[in-house]
């Protein structure tokens, strides 16, 4: 028998609030941007939950949607980080303190 | 079901016509893309591709808005052609082609690769229409997404420059964390209602399997779309952002991005999440986010105009600025959600777009004169550097004070107008939550007026201890200044005129 909707869906709470607790904690750029790269995964495992209690196909078609964003986002967003560390050798978001608060 | 899916298959409603606009800016895009690979750094040609782009995408848009009879949803519902999509794609079509002519300045001034500049802002606009449209979360997801990737880099273009990396590292950080809550947001609400149809959302809320994770699921959406539109709570990376990205980049964001989530924001919430008399689910989730919407609109209203008077940063000022905008906008927001009747509703949609076109009018404007006062690597953008400039440079200062006073709210201009029509639907309302709300935006207002005249103030009673070099008006930037000066004055005037055409199509096509 396969497990409830139930569990997949506490297992993605479960990582979702570990990659949303990481962000905050992690100092460091990348380990951060791994901890959203851990949000988004985990919502995707709720569209593939869901998509199969309905036995509808949006949810799957979300989740392709999502990976490639998730792709584009990633080489984005690691551009962003090297640019970063050329400038400041460093990737601790605790040294981006220019702009003042 | 999956007969359901072939079926879906077989017909998909296909329609060109519908995503013209949509169609035409990102394939001005590629062809700008691929011509800058060509033949690299010829700012004006790539300039001129994104113009006509732009123009043409706008063409495009009035055929649609201006031919009657045209069908009015396309690929299985999830694209709509209300006036909710067609004024606030006009807003985005203006904001980019005045981004555009503004960064001539500071493309030519910094050396700046400009292919790719224009190739982002492309995306970024086809990002935005896109979220406008969209009628379905997986397209409004999308759409956001290709907006915010676009956008973290234009932050960052200025590559050598500390406060410009920081900046794009802040946005990019923060703006994906956002749109991981936004995301799971979507997923619980698709949970819940068995659909990603706006249309359908509103229709399955009655007989929603799970109550519980719909209300889970629009929280979640507020922290994605409150992100978006600098809302406090969500409002922190703001100040920082805004004041390290380039300055036309930092106007482009308060305009348009901002539009484009109000946009999908509104979508989501005042056709998504309606109120249905006598359905449970679905009179507490409207109350619920009411609630929760009026105190954010509060909150970032007053926190916004509060902490931009103590700022000596010009740019930093117009990022608080914006945050109260934001504020004010969802004062129309709220309207829209707790008015009666549909017209009641469509017209508080119709003032938040005209709203938003008002503000990026104006803050287009003040963003081009805070672009040329900055000189080479965005180095003059506090209070001081503009000391004293009034009678020295007297078309520029004479134009801030307009957009000054426009942003502030004084008849006549743009502000006043926008700010009347927004506060509207909420006054009629008459519930006192409502009219409480009203008061604190009007005395919001009158706190704002400290800082804009501020800057009037520094302008023409300040003595000037540097010295001052006249910045030279380019042709690009002396049409900014006379777009957005006309704009001031028309939407001020003839702002009816707009309000009419705003709301031609009652949004929400199919559901009645």
């Amino acid at each position: 028998m396969e497990p409830a909707l139930g569990s997949y869906l506490a297992l993605s709470g479960i990582l979702f609030s570990i990659g949303a607790v990481g962000v905050i904690y992690k100092r460091n750029a990348i380990g951060m941007f791994m901890c959203i790269e851990l949000m988004l995964n985990s919502v995707n495992l709720s569209f593939v939950a869901f998509s199969r209690h309905y036995g509808d196909v949006t949810g799957q078609l979300f989740v392709f949607v999502v990976m490639s964003v998730a792709a584009a986002e990633a080489a984005v967003g690691l551009g962003i980080i090297i640019t970063f560390f050329r400038n400041r050798l460093s990737v601790d978001v605790d040294d981006a303190s220019i702009l003042k608060n | 079901m999956m007969n359901i899916f072939l079926a879906e298959l077989a017909d998909p409603n296909v329609s060109i016509p519908l995503v013209l606009p949509e169609m035409l800016l990102a394939l001005t895009g590629i062809l700008v893309m691929i011509y800058d690979s060509i033949r690299p750094g010829r700012r004006r040609v790539t300039g001129t591709i994104s113009m006509v782009g732009l123009i043409l995408s706008a063409v495009a848009l009035f055929w649609i808005w201006s031919t009657p009879g045209q069908q009015l949803s396309a690929f299985g519902g999830m694209i709509v052609a209300d006036s909710l999509r067609m004024s606030f794609t006009a807003v985005f079509l203006l904001v980019s082609a005045l981004t555009i002519l503004v960064s001539t300045v500071w493309v030519e001034r910094e050396d700046v690769h400009a292919g790719e500049y224009h190739t982002l802002l492309l995306f970024a606009t086809v990002g935005m229409m896109f979220m406008a449209s969209g009628n379905d979360l997986v397209i409004i997801f999308l759409g956001l997404e290709t907006l915010s990737i676009a956008t973290y880099v234009m932050a960052g273009l200025r590559r050598r420059d500390l406060r410009s990396n920081e900046s794009a590292l802040k946005y990019f950080i923060l703006g994906s964390y956002a749109s991981g809550f936004l995301l799971y947001g979507m997923a619980l609400v698709y949970g819940a209602t068995g659909t990603t149809n706006v249309t359908q959302i509103a229709l399955n809320t009655e007989t929603a399997q799970f109550p519980a994770l719909l209300l889970v699921g629009a929280a979640m959406l507020v922290i994605g779309f409150g992100f978006k539109v600098a809302t406090v709570p969500f409002h922190i990376w703001t100040p920082d952002v805004y004041e390290g990205a380039p300055s036309p980049v930092t106007g482009f964001m308060a305009a348009g991005p901002k539009a484009a989530g109000f946009a999908s924001f509104l979508r989501v919430f005042v056709l998504g999440f309606p109120l249905v008399v006598g359905v449970q689910a679905s009179e507490f989730l409207h109350d619920s986010w009411i609630t929760a919407l009026t105190v954010m609109a509060i909150l970032t209203m007053t926190v916004g105009n509060i902490a931009a008077i103590v700022q000596n940063n010009v740019k930093r000022m117009l990022a608080y600025s914006s945050i109260a905008h934001a504020g004010y906008a969802m004062v129309g927001f709220v309207g829209a959600g707790v008015a009666k009747t549909a017209t009641g509703r469509d017209d508080a949609i119709a003032a938040v777009a005209f709203y938003m076109l008002t503000y990026a009018v104006t803050n287009l404007g003040a963003f081009a004169i805070v672009t040329l006062v900055a000189r080479k690597n965005d180095r003059r953008t506090e209070f001081e550097d503009y000391n004293g400039i009034g009678f020295r440079s007297p078309v520029l200062a004479f134009s801030l004070s307009l957009f000054m006073l426009s942003l502030l709210g004084l008849p006549l201009t743009a502000g006043f107008i926008g700010k009347v029509l927004v506060f509207r639907p909420a006054l009629e309302a008459g519930t006192s939550l409502m009219v409480i709300l009203v008061v604190i935006a009007v005395i919001n207002t009158a706190i704002s007026a400290y800082y804009y005249l501020r800057l009037i103030v520094v302008m023409f009673f300040r003595e000037r201890t540097e010295e001052w070099s006249q910045p030279k008006i380019s042709t690009a930037l002396a049409a900014v200044l006379a777009i957005t000066i006309i704009g001031v004055f028309y939407f001020g005037i003839f702002g009816n005129n707009v309000i009419e055409m705003f709301s031609k199509y009652p949004v929400d096509v199919q559901m009645r």
